[in-house]
């Protein structure tokens, strides 16, 4: 049987792995390592027979535990290959200048992880064996943070005109009916897909803006018990304003250069 | 494997409870940004992140092993290395006002005292009752403080207060050495003196 997670919520209920993960363990754990690691080696998420990474981790914590370190390696390489297959999407050399020196930073951090882990010290990966795609994005998030080129804009706090430029009342429409607008085809794949896409390459404060709009976030509020983006961004309303407005702009460029393609 | 967590919790911390929330909707970044405000940036990054992820398609791209090589060496390093030392230095909260008034309660002058907290004084030869005094002084154990001057000496910076010992790493000498040698009155070496185990 697997062991249960040691990690416990706030709440001090422990984390659980999904069923499906817990069925690949049970799966896995009948048969020799060999023939484990010919499974995790397959690389392509679309390919049949694709092992889940909270399956490896949970394996590559194992071979550890149990002093099988010549297995262990294998289970390393295996996984951080597919580590370096997550950061070459996420962080693409189109995206990033210097995108590889940071995939190798971001990589050599994970190892790091691994490695206090291994040596039983405040062990984070838990997490990994939960949700390891989402896991690792937070991780990245957390190490670019640090690492990253900073695009953010610097405004500021408090100033109703980011730059000076003026946004039109067009414009200003446009952004409404665009993330106000069909939500249809806001719930195509398709349409979302491309969305997101175009958002991820919107500088960091416009990004913030973005993504709070389509969490459902209010700009502003009367009310003061309301969490709004003005209050979360710490900055004046008419600022959140006009970085939805320049960030709608740019997606709807992006967006019909895509249609137009 | 240690489970306790500990009471502040790390951004990264923070952000891995997030990511593995069942949803990243408006109510649990809501919960997590009343909870961890400290966090807030990261915490609408890495929700965003999130969102980005769930479209972005992984293609299988031709790698070299070089990176997981490095990543690879850089795991060794990390596992290979001595466990930290745990001791903590007793003298590191006190500001310029407290260390000469710590001075003044026990009797002796910064000198002395720089000595003991630089651990230029060979731990072995403290009386047992000045330690005792000087954990009480310190408001930390007496076994703490005996673990901190018993470890190796070190040139100790980042203090805010002029000194007029020149930082560097001293070669350890006695506490008999240290008490005539730290121009200390007569009657404060004597007083020293006769606490001598």
């Amino acid at each position: 049987m697997p062991e249960p997670l040691k990690r416990k919520r706030k709440d001090g209920t422990p984390y659980e792995r999904p069923a499906g993960i817990e069925d690949w363990l049970k799966k896995l754990e009948i048969v020799d390592a060999s023939e484990r690691l010919r499974q995790f080696a397959t690389l392509g998420r679309k390919s049949p027979g694709y092992v889940p990474s909270e399956v490896l981790i949970h394996f590559l914590r194992r071979a550890w535990a149990e002093g099988m370190h010549g297995d262990f390696e294998k289970h390393f390489r295996i996984l951080m290959k597919r580590v370096e297959q997550s950061l070459c999407s996420a962080i693409s050399d189109a995206r990033l200048a210097g995108a590889r020196g940071i995939r190798d930073e971001i990589m050599g951090r994970f190892a790091e992880r691994i490695a206090k882990d291994c040596r039983g010290r405040v062990g984070l990966l838990d997490f990994y064996e939960v949700h390891f795609d989402q896991a690792f994005a937070a991780f990245r998030t957390s190490v670019l943070r640090q690492i990253g080129p900073s695009t953010v804009e610097t405004v500021p706090l408090g100033t109703d005109e980011d730059d000076g430029l003026e946004i039109s009342a067009e414009v200003e429409a446009a952004a409404a009916e665009f993330l106000g607008g069909d939500p249809e085809k806001i719930d195509d794949p398709a349409f979302r897909s491309a969305l997101t896409s175009a958002i991820d390459s919107l500088p960091d404060d416009q990004k913030q803006v973005i993504g709070l709009l389509l969490q459902g976030f209010q700009i502003d509020s009367k009310d003061k018990d309301v969490m709004t983006i003005a209050r979360i961004l710490q900055c004046d309303e008419r600022t959140v304003r006009n970085r939805r407005d320049r960030a709608c702009k740019a997606l709807k460029i992006i967006l019909q250069e895509e249609n137009a393609q | 494997m240690i489970a306790e967590q500990p009471p502040d919790r790390s951004e990264e911390e923070v952000l891995l409870a997030f990511s593995v929330e069942p949803t990243h909707d408006r109510k649990t970044l809501e919960q997590y940004l009343a909870d961890y405000p400290e966090h807030a940036k990261a915490l609408i990054a890495c929700s965003i992140e999130l969102m980005v992820d769930a479209t972005r398609s992984v293609e299988t791209v031709a790698t070299s092993d070089n990176a997981v090589d490095r990543a690879w060496q850089r795991f060794q390093s990390v596992v290979s290395q001595p466990e930290e030392a745990s001791v903590i230095n007793p003298f590191a909260t006190l500001n310029p006002t407290s260390f000469k008034s710590l001075a003044k309660k026990l009797d002796i002058n910064n000198l002395m005292l720089i000595r003991l907290r630089d651990r230029a004084i060979v731990a072995a030869t403290i009386p047992r009752h000045f330690v005792q005094r000087l954990a009480a002084g310190l408001g930390a154990t007496t076994d703490a403080v005996m673990d901190y001057l018993r470890s190796p000496p070190a040139m100790v910076s980042g203090h805010s207060f002029r000194s007029t010992v020149k930082p560097a790493v001293t070669e350890q000498i006695t506490f008999e050495k240290a008490v005539e040698t730290s121009q200390l009155t007569p009657d404060q070496q004597e007083a020293l003196k006769a606490l001598q185990d």
